[in-house]
């Protein structure tokens, strides 16, 4: 979930030298960017090589590789444009490249060098102040998840003193904060070990792998305690009808022991399809192997909570009415939070293409991530009636 | 010391030999350009190749090397020559070779990629359904140790 910082922030070092605005390739020294090049030149010319020739009737020009990027056949007139590629640390991925095909069917030659040029300068021309925002995103994300292990860890200690709180209710809420304080740990550690040091990356130890592993198992965890929340609160309320003592061992088993599978089959399909440095790249899809069960979680969980509502509101509201005022009070606090929590899995796709409005998106969706720890403490604990 | 051709270069050194020999032509000369790609990068690069063997010409890691000093060659050419690098000959140049090196080979470089989708969707949906299968026992156990069936 660190889609800027991720791109960003590894690149803290050096970054090319280019003369604006005739950006133009050249062949480089450094061997890992030479390489990349390389890989993109070879998939072009066998791209172009297989692709049908141009069907359509008009004047068009000629599928090209430009040194950076290929181009397809394009009509006369026109504008294409696509994604800036990534082999240098200033170069935005997000950031469009374009190539203008004019009128008599020739590629765009740059007036003062006339040779065939494509407009690469969108790709590093903000590069500064997106290093200053992922910066500063960055920092928010430590502060978030330093603030959240604080505040877990005082209503963890406000928990086990006061004997008179616990309850059933209650032991589930103090293992949800613990797996939200080992979450926000692990987090921590990978933001402040891993991410500014593109050196071990480049070394691609077992132990950041091992550190991501944990990663995607806290992060199944978090959501799988919440689902335990609900379900608990569903056999109580709609099942078994306000019968106090369930046996807990299911829930320690769907919390702690079930998270492991989804973790288990990502890290093999990562180390087996897309086995890249420290398992870092978010670009794949594979990581939905996490993802896909803690979206499921939050889907169900959200039904029994509607569910709970549903009786809450319909059936007891006669018959038990003093119970259900409180048991009114348990699910509010449960309502809230799921959906708050769950809402960032929901938008995550929707980034908006406005500069302005993109920054204010990346910010409540940091907020929205790393300050959830202390969201939780919040309204679990230090707003809770009866503590 | 730029116009001199450091014979330890090897395939540099030759294309920069070679090049020397049309200082004279100050624009780029297109035919010339051709005419040299084709017979001092190509040439050492069917040595390479024959070398390397037909059976592993689609294996990228062994080809990687030749492919990549079969660029830098025309590359340098183009330097030498006053052409701009890449330029409509060097297309024509590389889909040639690909046409008769590459043909039979899978497309795609060394660049990391997601599996086919065929490997992709049951990775992603069978976790997603033991989810929702672990979520619907722990339900029913739930259910069951209250007594009520």
């Amino acid at each position: 979930l660190f889609l800027s910082i991720q791109r960003i922030v590894p690149s803290l070092s050096s970054t090319v030298n280019y003369t604006d605005p005739t950006l133009e390739p050249v062949v480089t020294e450094n061997s890992v960017i030479r390489q990349k090049i390389i890989d993109s030149q070879f998939k072009c010319y066998e791209r172009m090589n297989r692709a049908p020739p141009y069907k359509k009737k008009g004047l068009f020009c000629n599928r090209t590789w430009d040194g950076w990027l290929c181009w397809d056949d394009t009509p006369a007139g026109r504008l294409t444009a696509q994604n800036c590629p990534d082999y240098f640390p200033d170069f935005d991925p997000t950031e469009r490249a374009s190539k203008y095909c004019d009128e008599t069917g020739n590629w765009f030659r740059h007036p003062e060098s006339n040779r065939t040029w494509s407009n690469y300068t969108l790709c590093n021309s903000f590069t500064s102040e997106k290093l200053k925002m992922a910066f500063i995103l960055y920092y928010m994300a430590i502060v978030g998840h330093a603030l959240s292990i604080t505040s877990l860890l005082i209503s963890l200690a406000i928990f086990f003193y006061f004997k008179s709180l616990s309850c059933q209710r209650i032991t589930l809420h103090k293992n949800l904060f613990f797996s939200y304080v080992l979450n926000s740990m692990f987090t921590i550690a990978h933001l402040i070990a891993v991410v500014p040091n593109p050196g071990l990356v480049k070394r691609d130890p077992v132990s950041c792998k091992v550190l991501q592993f944990f990663h995607q198992y806290m992060l199944g965890c978090n959501y799988f305690w919440m689902l335990c929340e609900g379900i608990y609160l569903h056999t109580l309320i709609v099942v078994a009808v306000f019968a106090e003592e369930q046996r807990l061992h299911w829930y320690y088993l769907l919390g702690w022991g079930f998270p492991l599978v989804p973790a288990s089959i990502h890290a093999v399909a990562r180390a087996r399809y897309f086995n890249d440095n420290c398992w870092m790249s978010v670009d794949t899809h594979l990581l939905y192997i996490v993802h896909g069960p803690v979206m499921a979680a939050l889907l169900v969980n959200f039904f029994f909570l509607l569910n709970i509502v549903r009786v809450l509101v319909t059936k007891l509201r006669d018959t038990h009415r003093a119970e259900s005022n409180m048991y009114m009070k348990a699910v509010r606090a449960t309502l809230i939070l799921v959906p708050l929590l769950g809402i960032q899995f929901v938008i995550i796709p929707w980034r908006p293409e406005n500069r302005l409005a993109g920054e204010i998106y990346d910010y409540i969706m940091h907020i929205l991530m790393h300050y959830q720890g202390l969201l939780v403490a919040t309204i679990f604990c230090f707003f809770n009636g009866e503590v | 010391g730029d116009r001199g051709c450091d014979p330890q270069q090897g395939l540099t050194a030759l294309a920069c030999l070679a090049a020397q020999h049309f200082i004279a032509a100050t624009a780029c000369q297109e035919a010339d350009y051709g005419w040299m790609i084709r017979h001092y990068c190509l040439k050492q690069f069917q040595l390479s190749m024959e070398d390397i063997g037909q059976r592993l010409w689609c294996d990228w890691d062994e080809t990687v090397g030749t492919y990549g000093e079969l660029t830098n060659c025309t590359a340098l050419i183009a330097a030498r020559l006053d052409c701009y690098w890449p330029n409509r000959l060097v297309d024509e140049f590389f889909v040639a070779v690909h046409k008769q090196y590459f043909r039979n080979c899978s497309p795609s470089g060394r660049a990391l990629h997601d599996p086919p989708n065929g490997v992709l969707c049951p990775f992603i949906v069978l976790p997603v359904l033991v989810t929702l299968l672990m979520t619907a026992l722990v339900v029913w156990r739930s259910k069951r140790s209250e007594g009520i069936v």
